[in-house]
Order: structure tokens, then sequence, then C-alpha cells
């Protein structure tokens, strides 16, 4: 199994006892798997989905990632981990304003400590394959919704990882990007990497392989 | 290394995206390096000093006087006056120990009036011996100095010493010194006329000026720098026994003594050597004071020691209040920019590589700040003291160096907490931050 949770819980600090987002998760998520995970704000979509990205650790339960226990990795291998074998595309895009499209591509290879030669032939290769040829030298600011977060597609396989994690990626688009954004998921699945996708939207739900379906913290079906 | 890259490109482009914030930082460790260099140069030019005096003074030096305490404590009938320090005393030590390099005694004589050509002017005498020109004082001398054939015959011969022009201070100090300045008339008679080889009458008494010492201007004089000169009263020099013979001087008077034993090897033990001579020659050694240079130098030193320390901790109390600053901006950035952190740590930046970022673009923050305060330093105590007549402090090349890698230094080590802070932040936690 790529993913394999089991038992997954997390509780926010604050109140007496705490917040509980995660309430004991258990599912598994197979190579080369498009799982849409779904559910009402509040049900615990964005909490699972940083775990499954190591960006947040479980308060309980187990989380295996092709087959490592992720409860135990120190916080250089989950950064390692992170580094080389997730992609992440977020809402909001987060790419570094400052930094040139290019450079946006660029940044994971270089934490990576790739050769400067691959690494900017690997980001005008990727910038290309979203479709940003001749767009490499603007900045964010400088670019469309759709385009930026073309750029996040881009920026999320720099380091080709085996799974991509988007966490409501056309939620900033207007529908004709969100089709695009959703085209080019589909495309990377069907390539043989693993996605993950937290969304509000049913029609693009339907378009996923899989459907995890939440509420209140637990996994309704 | 490439997360040094990444970290140092960043930093740059946040130095310049952030121009107030970034000066505000290079100022506030720039002040750090300019005191820091003003401290430096003050302790370097003590050094010098020091290091002055004991190359032209000697360490090897001392120098008897009578213990005065005795001569005036005791008016009662029987008093006996305390023994003396005489010629004869002087002749011995020096057959005694005859590795001494100088010995060198002394009288003065007040307010003679030196009569040449039917002008008088008022002059002081000293009455010397021919070791005198052996002591630190530099002068160029035209015709010769005494010998010791003037002193055994009791010759009535006279060295005269013309004065160099005043050294340059305050006009208060130019005018005291020209209120005061008993050897004017001297000055004029020695700088008009030539009176190498010429008669002349000391208190009516004939004597032939056989030498002429010129002082060297101030500036080429360390005993002026240093602010001590021995002879800057004295007008003549002519032997001590002379002197006694014409009754100038009081024969039953005590001679001051300056002694230089050559070495500072064998300082001790001359010194031991000296008073056990006191001892069996006047039956005990308090009846004279030892001046004591080698001592004297010690204790300068350590007192400078302790000055430079004094002045050192001031300008790291500087730096430290620019590393506080430093901090401060650090943290505020830190926390201004949480979010691209956790960017950063989601496309996999681990928490060295967070670390480093920030840590490299406070040392850099320092780096600037320290040369911009280097410059500063260096122009406020090189070429603005010369402006401003302050004398130019000395800055040898390595002190901006220094500081500038001090600044570098502070400003890493008070990154390291707000780097710390960054460096934990939650990935999760930053990404949500706002």
């Amino acid at each position: 199994m790529t993913i394999s949770c089991r038992g997954l819980t997390k509780v926010y600090e604050g109140g007496k006892s705490g917040w509980p987002a995660l309430r004991g998760i258990s599912f598994d998520i197979g190579p080369g798997e498009f799982a849409a995970v779904t559910g009402p704000s509040g049900c615990g979509k964005s909490t699972l989905l940083n775990i499954i990205g190591l960006l947040d650790e479980p308060s309980g339960g187990g989380y295996f990632l092709h087959g490592r226990d992720v409860v135990k990795m120190s916080d250089l291998e989950r950064s390692d981990a992170r580094r080389d074998g997730i992609g992440f595309v977020f809402q909001a895009f987060h790419l570094l304003n400052r930094l040139t499209a290019l450079d946006n591509v660029c940044l994971p290879m270089m934490y990576a400590g790739a050769p400067d030669k691959a690494i900017k032939s690997r980001a005008h290769e990727l910038l290309h394959k979203v479709g940003l040829k001749g767009k490499e030298i603007k900045t964010p600011l400088e670019l469309s919704g759709g385009e930026r977060q073309r750029v996040a597609i881009a920026r999320a396989l720099a380091n080709s990882p085996k799974i991509i994690l988007a966490d409501e990626p056309t939620g900033n688009l207007d529908s004709s990007s969100s089709r695009e954004v959703m085209n080019m998921l589909l495309a990377l699945n069907k390539e043989g990497i693993t996605v993950v996708m937290v969304t509000h939207d049913r029609e693009l739900a339907a378009l996923a392989g899989r459907n995890i379906r939440m509420m209140d913290g637990v996994i309704e079906s | 290394m490439k997360s040094l890259v990444i970290a140092a490109r960043t930093g740059f482009s946040e130095i310049r995206a952030h121009k107030t914030r970034s000066i505000l930082s290079f100022l506030a460790i720039a002040v750090g390096a300019v005191v820091f260099i003003n401290a430096f140069s003050a302790i370097c030019a003590t050094y010098e000093r020091l290091k002055k005096q004991k190359d032209v003074s000697g360490m090897a030096r001392l120098k008897i006087s009578q213990n005065n305490s005795r001569l005036f404590s005791s008016p009662d009938a029987e008093y006996t006056p305390p023994p003396a320090f005489t010629y004869e005393d002087v002749l011995l030590l020096k057959r005694k120990m005859p590795g001494l390099y100088m010995v060198s005694p002394e009288a003065r004589d007040w307010h003679d009036v030196l009569e040449y050509n039917g002008r008088r002017v008022n002059t002081n005498l000293l009455g010397v011996a021919p070791d005198w020109i052996k002591r630190d004082f530099v002068y160029t001398l035209r015709g010769r100095f005494l010998n010791w054939h003037d002193m055994e015959n009791k010759l009535r011969v006279c060295v005269l010493i013309k004065k160099a022009p005043l050294p340059p201070g305050n006009s208060f100090e130019k005018s005291m010194f020209k209120k005061w300045n008993y050897a004017a008339a001297f000055d004029t008679l020695v700088s008009h006329n030539d009176l190498l080889g010429k008669p002349v009458k000391i208190e009516g008494v004939n004597f032939t000026v056989i030498g002429i010492l010129e002082e060297l201007p101030a500036s080429k004089r360390p005993e002026v720098m240093m602010g001590y000169s021995n002879s800057k009263d004295i007008q003549i020099l002519a032997p001590v026994t002379t002197l006694t013979h014409f009754e100038f001087i009081n024969a039953r008077n005590s001679l001051d003594v300056s002694i230089d034993t050559g070495s500072e090897q064998t300082f001790e033990e001359s010194l031991k050597l000296i008073k056990n001579f006191l001892k069996i020659r006047f039956g005990d050694e308090d009846s004279f004071i030892i001046e004591n240079q080698m001592e004297l130098i010690r204790e300068r030193t350590e007192k400078s020691v302790k000055n430079s320390l004094m002045t050192i901790s001031l300008g790291m109390l500087a730096f430290i209040a620019g590393g506080i600053g430093i901090m401060n901006v650090t943290l505020a950035t830190v926390f201004a920019r949480t979010k691209e952190i956790g960017v950063r740590r989601a496309i996999g930046a681990n928490r060295g590589d967070i670390m480093l970022q920030f840590i490299v673009e406070a040392v850099l923050l320092g780096l600037i700040g320290g040369v911009l305060g280097s410059g500063i330093g260096y122009i406020w105590n090189g070429p603005v003291r010369v402006i401003f007549g302050m004398g130019g402090g000395a800055i040898e090349p390595w002190i901006p160096l220094v500081s500038v890698l001090i600044a570098a230094f502070t400003s890493f080590a008070f990154a390291i907490y707000p780097a710390w802070v960054a460096a934990n932040l939650k990935p999760a936690d930053a990404l949500r931050a706002e």
C-alpha cells in the first residue's frame, strides 16, 4: 500500500480536553489510485491531508507510508520523505511571490541538492509541461490564478514524487481553470502518480476513481 | 551547500525588499562597530605609548634620592642630618659595580644669572656627570659633552640647552607657558647668538661653553609625548664637581642618582646589590628612596590592561546592543514570514534549512552593518580626528577586519534563537498562518 492509516486520531489543543479533529480513521490507498476526500467544512479533511503529507503528526493511531512507520520517523526523515516523495498543491497556491515561476519550481530540487544545470532544465521542462512556456521569469503576482496553480503543480512535480496531495486545488479558480487543473491531475494519475485530493466539489470528486467521505472526524463511506 | 545558496539568495532579496528594516539593522550593528573601533584604537595608542616609554627610558632604570621625610621631621637640638649621597659615593658605586651602564648624579641650582656680552638672563643650572648623556632624551649635540677630565679637575665648562619650538597645544596651555616661561630671555639669547666656545659668566663665575644641546622638535621626542621631561626647566649643564667647588651647590646636599643597570635581566640582581651598597655605606637603606622604573612600567601596563578590558567591554556592550537589535528584527521577520516557512517545509526544507536561512540573513545584515560601521569608525578615527585637530588614532588594518568579524559573529549568535523558533514551527501550523 502507498498510504495506510490505522485508527488515526488528531486532537487539537484548546479547551479542557482539546478539540478532536480526527477520531479514528483507517483506510488504505494503493499505488496509482486517485482518491477524493470530501465532506463539509471542519470535518477534518485538511487535517487528514496534512498528516498524510507529513506536515502534521497524528495524536494517535498508525500511519504507514510505502510501508514505513511514519510515527517512528525523525523530523529530518519526515522532511526528506516529504521532499522526495510527496508533491503538494494548495488552494491558495502558496508560491513565493518574490521568486519567478522558474525559481519557485527550482526550489524543491535545490533543497534536494541537485546540480544547478539539471535543476534549470527540469524546471523549464515542467513549466513547458503545464503550458507555461514563455512565462518562466514572471512572478506569481504577474500570473492569473489558473497559471499560478499550474506553477504550483510544476513545483509539486519537481522531485518526481510518487504521491500528489491536493488541498482544494480548484477552490480559488474559475470553472475553466478548475477543469484544466483537474485534467492535469487526472493526467498525472494516468502516469502512475497516486493522487489524494481534498475537495468540496461533488462533480470533481466524481471524476476520481475513489471517494472518501468524511463527517465529524470519521469516515462515512 | 545548496541550502546555503538558497539562504544567501533569499537573504539578499529580503534585505533588498525591506529597505528600512535592513538599514535600521545595519545601523544597530554599525554603532557597535564604531564604538569597538574607537575602543581598540584607544587601546592601541596606549600600548604604543607604553612601548615607546619602554624603548626610550629602558626597563632597567632606577633613581636614588634622599628620603625627604627624614630631612625635615626631627627639628630638635640632637638632630643630626641624614646621610647624603655625595659625588664620592657615586665614584665608589661605579667602582664597586662596573657593570652598571649609567650612573648619573644630578643636583640643581635655581635662578642663576648668566652673563654674556653685557646681557644678563635668568637660568637654571644642573650639575651632572658624563653619564648624563646616556639617558633617554634625544638631542643633537654641537661641540662636546662633559667628560671625566672636566669632573676630576672641576673645570669651569658648561653645555647649554637650546629649546625646540613649542609643541602645539591649546591656547590656554600656550598662554600659561608664555606667562611662566622663566627662561624666555635665555632662549632668545641662545637662539640669536652662537655661544659655542664663548666665555660666559654664571653668577659672576667664568665658564666656557663647550657644547650646545639642541632639542628635537616635540613631535620627535618621546619624553614629551609621554608627558614627562625632567630637563624642561634646565638651561645649563655643568660638572657637578665644579658646581660644588664654586658653592653653587651645598656640598652636604644629597645628589639624585639615576642608574641604568644595562639590561632587564640583570635588573633585580643589580637592585639587590645597590640596596646592599646603601646599607653598608649609610647604615640603613631607608635614608634613600629608590624609584623603580621597571615597577612603574609594570604598574602602568597593568593599569592599561585594566583600562583596555574596560574599554573593550564597552565596545562589546555596544555590539550586544546591536545584536539584540538583530535578534528583534529576525524574530519579527520569522513571525512575518511564518507562512513562507510553512511553504518551504512543505516543499522539502528541513529544520536545518530553515534555521540556516534566518541565520544567514542575520549574518548578512551583520556583515554589511559591520563593514558600514568599520568604515565610519575608520573615517572617524583617521581623517575626522585630523581635521578637528584631535590627532589621528592609531588604526591597524586588522582592527576594522576584526570588528567586521565580530559584527558577523554577534549577528550569528543573536540569530540562533529566532532561527530556532522558525525551525521548530510545525509545518501545518505555519501554513495556516496569515
